[in-house]
Parts: C-alpha cells; structure tokens; sequence
C-alpha cells in the first residue's frame, strides 16, 4: 500500500480504507502499545481530546495500532459514558486534521465524506448537502436550524467550516455506533478497561443512584441517561420535568439531575423547571410516554404518577391474598 | 382508561343506527380497493364511537387478513402506523423495532369554528394550504419527486400528504422536527438572513432558496402595491426608485436608495409576511415516527366518506368525490338541527329536530355519523 495511503489511514482510522489497511498488515499489540492505547483513553476521558502525535514515518502504523487498542479498552470498559465521551475526542481529532486537509486540497476530505455515504457539493466557497445527510449530522442548535438556511431541492447551503463541524459529527456517531466491540480481551486490555471506569467522575455515578427506588423505570431511565450526558428528546424532557415537579422535587434537586445534559444551560433549565411548576401541566399518560419512545415497561399503571400506587397495591393485595391463605 | 387491549372487543349492544352503518361499511370494505403499502410491517389502529383509535397495536399478516378484518369488525376509524416495524404488535413501543417511517404532513382547518357541519369555506381554505405546501416546500425546497407523495383526503376536512423517500425514511424525531419547523417556518429569524457590511445592508437574493428567498421574491412583487410601497420609504413614491431597488434586492443589495430607519422597517415588514409564506401543519405529526394516521381510502366514521386518495389536488372535490354510498335511499328523522349542505350536488336541509326526510343514501349516512338523525 502506498505511503499517501497510510497518512490517510492514521488520520482517519475510523474509515474502511484503515481497517483493510490493519488487517492486511496484521499490526501487533504490544504491551508499549497498550499502555499509549491506553493514554489515548485516558486523554479523551479527561481532557476531552485526543493528542496528535507527530507524524513521522513510523509513527504512522503504531497510530492505527493505538487506534485500535483504545477501541479494545473502551470496550472492555463498556460503560455508556466513557463511549460517548471517547467518540467525542477522537471526532475532534479527526475534524483538526480534516482541517487541515481541507486547506491542502489532497482529496482526503472527500474520502472521509465519502466513507458516511455523503457528497458534498462545491458552490462558490461553500457546499451543497443532501437534506439526508444535513439533518443527522448537524447539531440540533439555533446555528444549524434548517429554517433559517437555504434550501433548495433538497439541498442545504454550509459553510466550509460548517462542512468540516458535520463530519465531525458524523465521526462521532460512528465511532459510538461501532462501540463496545464484542470480544474476549486480554488481560491488560481488561486492565485498563477497569482503570478507565475508576476515572469516571465520581460525580456522575452518584447521581444515578440517590435514593429513586420508588421511581418509575421510564423516569429511572432517563435520569441515568441524563447522568451519563445522552441526550434527551424534547417531549422526554418534558414529561420528566413534569414528573419530578409533581413527585415534589425542589427545583435546584432538578436543575442538577439535567446537569449533566449535552446542552445544559442553568439558566434555561431553572426558568424551564419554574414555567412548569407554575402551569400544572398535566402528566402524560403511559400510552403518550410510549409514543415518545420512553416507556420501557408494561407496569399497568396508566400514568407514571400512579405507579408508586400500583406497585403497592399490587403489593398490598398480594399480602391479603396470603393472609386469607 | 389507558390500558388498551390489543384485540377487539365483544361488541356491545348497537343501536339500530350502529348495525346499519356497520352493515354498509362491512360491505364497502368488501369490495373496496385497499390502499396499503407494506401492510404486514404497519401497526394498525381501530375506532369506534367513543375514541377514534381504541385498540391498536394490531398486526395483519397480508393485505388479506386486513380486508376480512375489515369486513367483520367494519371499524369507524382505521389508521395505521406510518412507521414500519419489524414486530407491529409489540408492546412497549421500543420492542417494536423501528424500521423506518414516511414522512407525513397533516393539515387541517385549524381554528374551525363553523360547528360540526361541513363548511365550504373551511374546506376550501385547507385545500389551498395543501396546494401551498406541495407546490412551495415539498417539490421546490425538499426537492421531492411528485412519484413520491401521495395525497389523501382526511374524510372529514383536511389532507394528509405521505412523502415515501428514501432520503427521508430513516430520519428520527428530531430531524422530522426541523423539517417541520421548517415548513412552519418556526425558528425563522431575520437577524440570521439579514447582516450589515459597511454602510450597506445585505439580505436574500430573489433567486435563493429557502425562507430568505421566499421573502424576498415576495417582497420584490408587493413593492407594486402603492401602499406598500410607501409605508417602507416616500422615496418608493417615484417609479425608477421602485425599479432600482427591485434590482438592488435581486443581487441581495437590500437598501441602494437610502430608507430611514431600514433595518426596523424591514423587520417589520419580514414580521408580517412571514406568516403568509409559512405553511400551517400540525407539527406533531410529522414529528411523531409513531403516529397512527388514518387508513387512505378507509371511510371516516364522522362523515361516512372516504379518506380519499387524491391524484389532482386541483380538481378533487370533496363533498363530490369523497362521499361512497351512492346507491339507493333512506328514511331518517332529524335529532338535531342541520343546516343547508349539499352532498354529491343534493342539496337539501335546513332540518329542524323532529322532521323526517328520504334522503340520497350518501346524504343519510352523512348525518347518520354526525348523529344528527336516526333511521326511520
Ligand atoms: S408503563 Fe408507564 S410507568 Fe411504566 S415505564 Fe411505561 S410509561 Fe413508565
């Protein structure tokens, strides 16, 4: 394989052209590998990057050897949180190098693009986007609102930074799809699995598991993904704001559980929060909470708010059953 | 009640009226075409008289099973997922396995206030907010092909468009979210399609897509009107002012004759205009990838029309196309008071409770579902 190949391999060792490259070279893991493998984790959980390193010659395959390390060990660690937090850094990564690709010209953009099944088309200086690609790949932020762009035969206007900050996107999206790998590692793998988890701020596990026992599974759900910063829909929030209002949690008790929000404002969240308590809004039932998606249960209990009472009258009636007995 | 059975219930005891529908409904549906694409990977929903989807999460195998359950239970309402699944009866929704959804845009005559009765007006209003969303979003903006929509007739007042497309049929909530957003232009501001350059004042071009070019090929054409014209400048008084600022705003120039005051009076004026280039969807809708949507071409139990399939907007009338029992005569007192409406060129009424009338059958079943009359 030519050596321009392999510039393009450690830049982008997500994309189809690095893998063939992997397994046709068969690299080696060694323990020195590992242990960078392992810093590369650890840089991405931390500082929320991952380091290029110099690109020398050698340096290139020992990359898509790292590369594939860290994958091992973020799989072997298997958490949400450090998936998502690992996908953003090295998303980063690649959107610093297709950067600067971009200003070389060396086609290697296109490629990358390419690998997402997206086109990008030249206009002037900037590109046309098939709808299809704009919409999953652009944050959901005023910046990217589709009303405020042009849009023509399905066919949005982006920037050339803007094109670059998709496929970024798109990196990340790949990368947690493509996580955790299901395999058997090998011990330092697991090892360092293990000291990735012990990284995760302590911050993070606490919230998930304050006393909620008497929680709903949809509401249980969704405050541990808030905690592990996965994004909820709108209507998810919503209903889970307006939950925890009526269940009698104080607003600064709320305002924390979605701090950890990939978008978290306080001062949205706080004003949000007050303009439900003030305005009773009614709970949705469980049929509409499983129309957004976020009924994970059959508890037979109509609405959320009810459940508490259906379990302990299910309780309740099981002990009378057997006191009759 | 939010419990709701899959299966369908033991029927309780009709009213004649109810056997009577049943029975002509029974019978279209067995010799209906029915109009389904994938039925097998939809989940179907069902309605009576107290809810229009009462028991849902139903499967067919095949468009066959559907027919005979049609024929045999003969529902009010029918509606099916526009999503496709890979289990449709799944319970919870997540164990369903989303595969993919149709994009759907339902319109309706919103702020309807003419009463239960079927108002020429209203209708008429709604078929052009159809026209403007095909011919303005869809086709131009989204670039769908007109092979990939399909227009029905709600039955009762409005349309639902079906987009099937590809480049559509996998987006989630959020995404459908935009696209609606989009065609009710919410969200739109004109900080971002306006900016500032020196003295000057930039904006859309003519020629540009999206809501900025939308307004300013709108703006271009109202600078016509005398009263516009002038409340944005009295220089606009002149003709070649007018002339020189059209062209100006083609090439997105938005102010080559100097307006006092321009960037309020613009805003003002994109304020005002933009609810006239906007669409009027139930956003909902296209946002849910779960939404039961009625069945095209079922009847619609509140009128006993068809939700008709709409091949051209432009020529479908609904109190003409929509109605199906076209066959024969019926006897029926009025219960409540009808106003004059005229069903397949009858006209008749205005009813007031206590009078009986032998009316064309489509016309009787017409005010048999609006439960305005019962048989005699
Ligand atoms: S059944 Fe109701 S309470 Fe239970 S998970 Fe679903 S929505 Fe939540």
């Amino acid at each position: 394989m030519a050596s321009a190949d392999l510039i393009f391999c450690s830049r982008y060792p997500f994309t189809k052209q690095a893998k063939d490259y992997v397994s046709e070279s068969g690299l080696e893991l060694t323990s020195t590998l590992v242990e960078k493998a392992e810093a590369r984790v650890n840089n991405a959980l931390v500082t929320g990057k991952v380091k290029r390193v110099a690109e020398l010659p050698d340096a290139r395959e020992e990359e898509l050897a790292i590369y594939a390390g860290a994958r091992m060990i973020v799989s072997s660690a298997n958490n949400r949180y450090i998936i998502s937090r690992y996908a953003v850094a090295e998303a980063k990564r690649a959107g610093e190098y297709l950067a600067g690709d971009d200003a070389a010209n060396n086609g290697h953009v296109e490629l990358v693009a390419s690998e997402f099944g997206v086109r990008f088309e030249k206009k002037g200086k900037d590109y046309l986007v098939p709808l299809s690609a704009y919409l999953p790949f652009t944050p959901r932020s005023m910046d990217y609102k589709l009303t405020n762009r042009e849009l023509e035969n399905g066919f949005v206007l982006v920037s050339r930074h803007e094109r670059i900050r998709m496929m970024e996107e798109a990196v990340k999206k790949k990368i947690e799809g493509s996580l955790p790998i299901r395999a058997q590692f090998s011990e330092d793998i697991t090892e360092a699995g293990k000291r990735m988890l012990a990284l995760i701020p302590k911050l993070e596990v606490a919230t998930v598991s304050v006393g909620q026992e008497n929680y709903p599974p949809c509401i249980k759900k969704m405050l541990e993904d808030l905690a592990l910063s996965i994004n909820l829909p709108h209507t998810a929030r919503v209903a889970l704001g307006i939950y925890l209002v009526s269940a009698g949690v104080t607003t600064d008790k709320i305002v924390d559980y979605f701090r950890h929000a990939p978008d978290f404002s306080e001062k949205t969240t706080r004003y949000q929060v007050e303009h439900l308590r003030s305005h009773k809004y009614n709970m949705p039932s469980c049929s509409t909470m499983d129309s957004y998606g976020v009924c994970i249960a059959d508890c037979r209990c109509g609405t959320p708010l009810r459940y508490r009472d259906a379990i302990n009258g299910a309780r309740l009636r099981r002990l009378a059953a057997e006191k009759k007995e | 009640m939010d419990e709701q059975p899959t299966d369908a219930p033991h029927h309780s005891v009709r009213t004649l009226e109810e056997e009577f529908l049943h029975k002509k409904f029974s019978s279209h549906y067995s010799q209906s075409r029915i109009n389904v694409l994938r039925p097998e990977s939809r989940e179907f929903g069902f309605g009576g008289w107290e809810k229009k989807i009462e028991f849902r999460h139903i499967r067919v195998k095949n468009e066959s099973e559907l027919r005979s359950r049609l024929v045999s239970e003969a529902p009010l309402y029918i509606s099916h997922s526009v999503a496709y699944y890979e289990f449709p009866d799944a319970r919870p929704m997540v164990k369903k396995n989303w595969l993919s959804a149709d994009l759907v845009f339902d319109l309706d005559a919103e702020g309807h206030t003419c009463g239960k009765f079927t108002c020429q007006h209203c209708m008429e209003k709604v078929k052009g907010e159809a026209h403007q969303l095909i011919e303005e979003f869809l086709l131009p903006d989204f670039g769908f092909s007109k092979n990939e929509l399909s227009i029905n007739f709600s039955g009762s007042r409005g349309y639902h468009v079906h987009v099937r497309s590809e480049a559509v049929a996998q987006l989630d909530r959020e995404a459908r979210r935009e696209i609606a957003d989009y065609v009710t232009g919410t969200g739109l501001l004109f900080d971002r399609l306006f900016w500032k350059e020196g003295k000057k004042f930039f904006g859309p071009k003519t020629a540009d897509g999206g809501f900025g070019g939308k307004f300013a090929r709108a703006f271009v054409k109202r600078l016509d009107n005398d009263e516009f014209a002038l409340s944005i400048s009295r220089k606009l008084k002149k003709p070649e002012e007018r002339e020189k600022l059209r062209a100006s705003i083609q090439t997105g120039n938005w102010d080559n004759i100097g307006i006092a005051n321009r960037e309020e009076k613009l805003a003002e004026k994109f304020a005002q205009m933009r609810l006239t280039l906007a669409g009027r969807i139930d956003a909902n809708v296209t946002a849910d990838t779960s939404k039961l949507i009625r069945m095209a071409d079922s009847i619609h139990g509140g009128s006993g029309f068809a939700a008709k399939s709409v091949d051209s907007l432009d020529a479908f009338e609904p109190m003409k196309d929509a109605p199906i029992f076209n066959e024969g005569e019926q006897k029926v007192k009025i219960t409540e008071a009808v106003p004059a409406l005229t069903i397949r060129d009858h006209s008749f009424g205005p009813f007031v409770p206590g009078a009986t009338a032998t009316l064309p059958m489509a016309c009787a079943v017409y005010l048999l579902c609006k439960k305005a009359a019962t048989l005699a």
